[in-house]
C-alpha cells in the first residue's frame, strides 16, 4: 500500500511524520501549484467548490507518483465537503485510476464499527507494534501543533520585528527544512528549536503595525496557494496576521465536538449575529470577525471559494457586524479564474484604508 | 395580527402546514402573489450578490411583504428527515434577511426541527406563544396544521403523451414557474408530457440511493436522485430535464450523481439566474424535444 493525501495548509508536515513512524509508504503529492489546479479543473465539475478541484489535482499527481490509496476525511453535511469523497471516487474511475479510499467521517456518523474497520485498513498496513502505531499517531499530532504555532508567531512577529523579513525567513526555512527529514522524533525536535528560534527574533514595540483578522472557508484560508498567499503578501508589508483556523485548531474542534465543548469562544461570540451551526464555518467566520475586534484587528479580511454556500450565509451578515463593531471588513472570493493583479490591488486598497484610520484615528466608519 | 408569508422556497411543500396554523391562530395571512418582475427587481436589490436564484427570490418576496403585515414567517428549516439536511442557506436564512433588508416587522427565527412531531410542536409553541398565550388553542392549530400538510400533495404527472420527461430540481425550482420560466408549459407544448418526483415510491427512491458509497445527507438531493435514476433506468421516461440555479452548491454536487448514473441517458440542464434571457432558453428545450423525437424513431 502507498498512500497519499490531498493537501490542507501544513497537514502534510505531520501526515508524513505518521507515516514514517508507522512505516508506511507514502506519496506526498507536490506542494499545490497551477498544474495540480488545472488538472483539477478540468476533471472536476465546473461549479464545484475550489477545495474539490485542488484535491483531485493532488490526488492525480500523487497516484502519478505511485500512490494507489486515498486517504482522506469526511463530513456529514450540511456543506458540500461530505460529498466530496463518492464523486471523487467517480472522477479517479471514470480516468481509470485503480485506487482505494480511505475517508475518515465522523464516528457518530457512520458508526464506530465501520470507523474502526477503516482505522484497521490503515494500522493492518503498518508493520509496527500497537504502542508504536500510537507513538506516531501522536508525534503527527505533535508536528501539526507545533508548525501551527510557529507559524502563528511569525504572523505576529512580522509586524514589529527589526530586521525586516526574518521572521518569514525562519518560517520558510523551518518548513523546508522539516520536510527533508524522515525521522518523527527528530523532526518534532526541531521544531521545538524553531519555534525558540521564532520566539527570539528581535522586535521593536515601538512599532504600530496594522493587525488583520483572517476569517472565512477554512481550505481557503489555511492552504495558501487557494488564496494567492495572502499571509506571505501581508507578511512582506508588515502586517501582523491573526487567523483562528488551521489543520490544528480543526483537529481539535473534531475532538471536542464529539462533547459538544468545541470553540466555546466562538461560540459566544456568534451568538447575536448567527446562533446556529449552519455547515462549513459559516459561524467560525462570524464569530471570528467580531473577536477579530476584541484582540485588536483593524480590519478584517473574509475569504471563500465561489459558490461557497455557509461563506455566502457569512457574507450577508458581515457588513452589519462591521458597522456594529466599526472595523472595516472586506471580503476576497476565489477560484480558478482569480487573476493575480487585481486581486494584489484589493488587498492593498484595504490596507491603505486601514492604514489612514490608523493614523487619523478616525472615529466612524461606514 | 396580520402574518406575511413569502410564496418562495419550501412554500410549495409546506405551505398548508403554515398557513393552517397561522390562520388557525386568528391571524390574517398576507401572501405574497407568484413570483413576477417586481419582486426578482426587488430580489436582486436587496440580497446578497453571491446568492442563489431561490434565496434571491426568497428575499424580493420578503421585501414585498415587509409594509403590509405585521409580521413576517422566514422558516429556517434545518432538516425534515433524521441526520439530513436541506441547504446551509436554510439554516442561516432568518440572518441574512435580517442583514440584508431594513425596516422588517419581526420575522419568524426558531429553527424548525420538522424531523419528529414533538420537536415540531416545540417551534408552534415558540412562535406560537408570540401571539396567543393560549397553550391548547396552539396545539389544537398545530394538529390541525398536520392534517392539512398530510392531505396536501403537489408535483405534476402528466397523462396522454407520446414522449415524457422527469423534470428534476428542488421543490422551488420545479414549482416557482416563473424561476423557471415556464418550463412545464413550454414542454407541454412541445408535445412533452412531465413528471415529479413525487410520484415516484419512497422504495423505488431508497433503492436507488442505497446503491451509493454514502448515503446523501441533504433531503431533496436524495428524493430527486433517487427518483431520476429510477425512472431513467427503468426507462419510465425519455429524458431528463434538470432546472438548476446557477451557484447552487448542492446541485453541483447531484447533477454530477446523477450523470455517473444514468450513462448516455437524454439529460438536459437548465441553469436559471436573474439573467437568463428567454430565447436562449427556449432554443434549448426545443433542441432536447427534437433529439428526444429523433431517438424514438431510430
Ligand atoms: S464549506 Fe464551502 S468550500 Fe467547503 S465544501 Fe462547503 S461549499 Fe465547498
Ligand atoms: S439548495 Fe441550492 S438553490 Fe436551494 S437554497 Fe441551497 S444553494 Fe440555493
Amino acid at each position: 500500500m502507498k498512500v497519499t493525501f490531498p493537501h490542507f495548509g501544513n497537514t502534510f508536515f505531520a501526515a508524513k511524520a505518521a507515516f514514517d513512524g508507522l512505516g508506511i509508504d507514502y506519496a506526498v503529492p507536490p506542494l499545490c501549484n497551477k498544474e495540480a489546479l488545472e488538472i483539477g479543473s478540468y476533471y472536476s465539475p465546473e461549479e464545484m467548490c475550489l477545495p474539490f478541484k485542488i484535491m483531485i489535482g493532488n490526488y492525480i499527481q500523487g497516484i502519478k507518483e505511485g500512490a494507489d490509496t486515498v486517504l482522506t476525511t469526511g463530513s456529514c453535511g450540511p456543506c458540500r465537503f461530505g460529498e466530496y469523497c463518492e464523486l471523487q471516487m467517480d472522477i479517479l474511475k471514470k480516468l481509470g485510476y485503480d485506487v482505494d479510499f480511505i475517508v475518515f467521517d465522523a464516528p457518530k456518523a457512520i458508526g464506530k464499527e465501520e470507523f474502526l474497520r477503516r482505522v484497521s485498513l490503515i494500522s493492518n498496513a503498518s508493520s509496527k507494534s500497537n504502542n508504536e502505531q500510537i507513538e506516531a499517531a501522536l508525534n503527527g499530532l505533535k508536528v501539526i501543533n507545533l508548525i501551527d504555532d510557529i507559524e502563528k508567531i511569525a504572523h505576529i512577529k512580522c509586524g514589529y520585528e527589526i530586521n525586516k523579513g526574518e521572521s518569514k525567513k525562519i518560517l520558510n526555512s523551518c518548513k523546508r527544512e522539516i520536510y527533508s527529514i524522515n525521522n518523527p522524533e527528530e523532526v518534532v525536535k526541531r521544531l521545538h528549536e524553531y519555534k525558540r528560534k521564532i520566539k527570539s527574533v528581535p522586535i521593536d514595540l515601538n512599532k504600530k503595525p496594522i493587525t488583520v483578522g483572517i476569517v472565512g472557508e477554512i481550505y481557503t484560508i489555511a492552504e495558501p496557494f487557494s488564496n494567492l498567499y495572502i499571509e506571505d503578501k501581508l507578511m512582506d508589508y508588515g502586517v501582523c496576521i491573526k487567523r483562528k483556523l488551521s489543520p490544528s485548531w480543526w483537529v481539535k474542534n473534531t475532538i471536542m465536538s464529539a462533547i459538544n465543548m468545541q470553540s466555546l469562544d466562538i461560540r459566544l461570540a456568534s451568538r447575536k449575529y448567527l446562533p446556529l451551526y449552519i455547515g462549513g464555518h459559516g459561524r467560525e467566520c462570524v464569530g471570528e470577525t467580531v473577536l477579530s475586534k476584541r484582540e485588536g484587528c483593524d480590519g478584517v479580511i473574509q475569504i471563500f471559494p465561489l459558490g461557497c454556500m455557509p461563506e455566502i450565509v457569512s457574507k450577508s451578515i458581515l457588513p452589519t457586524v462591521s458597522k456594529d463593531l466599526n472595523m472595516p471588513v472586506m471580503t476576497l472570493i476565489v477560484d480558478e479564474m482569480t487573476g493575480e493583479t487585481g486581486y494584489m490591488t484589493r488587498i492593498e486598497a484595504f490596507l491603505d484604508l486601514l492604514e489612514r484610520r490608523k493614523s487619523n484615528n478616525v472615529l466612524s466608519w461606514s | 395580527m396580520k402574518v406575511g408569508i413569502p410564496r418562495a422556497l419550501l412554500y410549495y411543500k409546506y405551505n398548508p402546514f403554515f398557513e393552517t396554523f397561522y390562520s388557525e391562530l386568528g391571524c390574517e395571512i398576507i401572501e405574497s402573489p407568484e413570483t413576477n418582475k417586481v419582486i426578482l427587481d426587488y430580489a436582486s436589490k436587496y440580497c446578497v450578490d453571491e446568492a442563489c436564484l431561490p434565496i434571491k427570490i426568497f428575499h424580493g418576496h420578503v421585501y414585498y411583504l415587509k409594509d403590509k403585515c405585521d409580521m413576517i414567517l422566514v422558516p429556517r428549516i434545518m432538516r425534515v428527515n433524521d441526520k439530513e439536511y436541506i441547504c446551509p442557506k436554510f439554516c442561516g436564512l432568518p440572518e441574512m434577511i435580517e442583514n440584508s433588508i431594513y425596516d422588517l416587522p419581526p420575522i419568524t427565527k426558531t429553527p424548525i426541527y420538522a424531523n419528529n412531531k414533538e420537536k415540531l410542536l416545540r417551534w408552534a409553541n415558540r412562535e406560537g406563544g408570540n401571539i396567543t398565550k393560549n397553550k391548547i388553542k396552539i396545539k389544537r392549530a398545530f394538529d390541525n396544521a398536520l392534517r392539512e400538510q398530510e392531505k396536501y400533495t403537489c408535483g405534476v404527472n402528466d397523462e396522454g403523451y407520446k414522449t415524457k420527461v422527469v423534470l428534476a430540481g428542488h421543490p422551488y425550482s420545479v414549482n416557482d414557474s416563473f424561476l423557471n420560466m415556464n418550463v412545464i408549459k413550454k414542454l407541454n407544448n412541445l408535445g412533452i408530457g412531465v413528471i415529479t418526483e413525487e410520484f415516484v415510491s419512497k422504495d423505488d427512491i431508497n433503492y436507488e440511493v442505497d446503491k451509493l458509497f454514502k448515503r446523501p445527507f441533504w433531503t431533496f438531493t436524495k428524493d430527486t436522485y433517487g427518483s431520476t435514476v429510477y425512472l431513467a433506468d427503468n426507462r419510465k421516461v425519455d429524458g431528463i430535464v434538470y432546472v438548476s440555479s446557477f451557484g447552487c452548491g448542492i446541485d453541483s454536487v447531484l447533477i454530477e450523481l446523477i450523470k455517473n448514473n444514468v450513462g448516455d441517458f437524454p439529460f438536459l440542464i437548465l441553469k436559471v439566474d436573474e439573467h437568463t434571457g428567454e430565447v436562449g432558453f427556449n432554443t434549448r428545450i426545443e433542441a432536447f424535444s427534437d433529439m428526444l423525437l429523433r431517438r424514438k424513431l431510430s
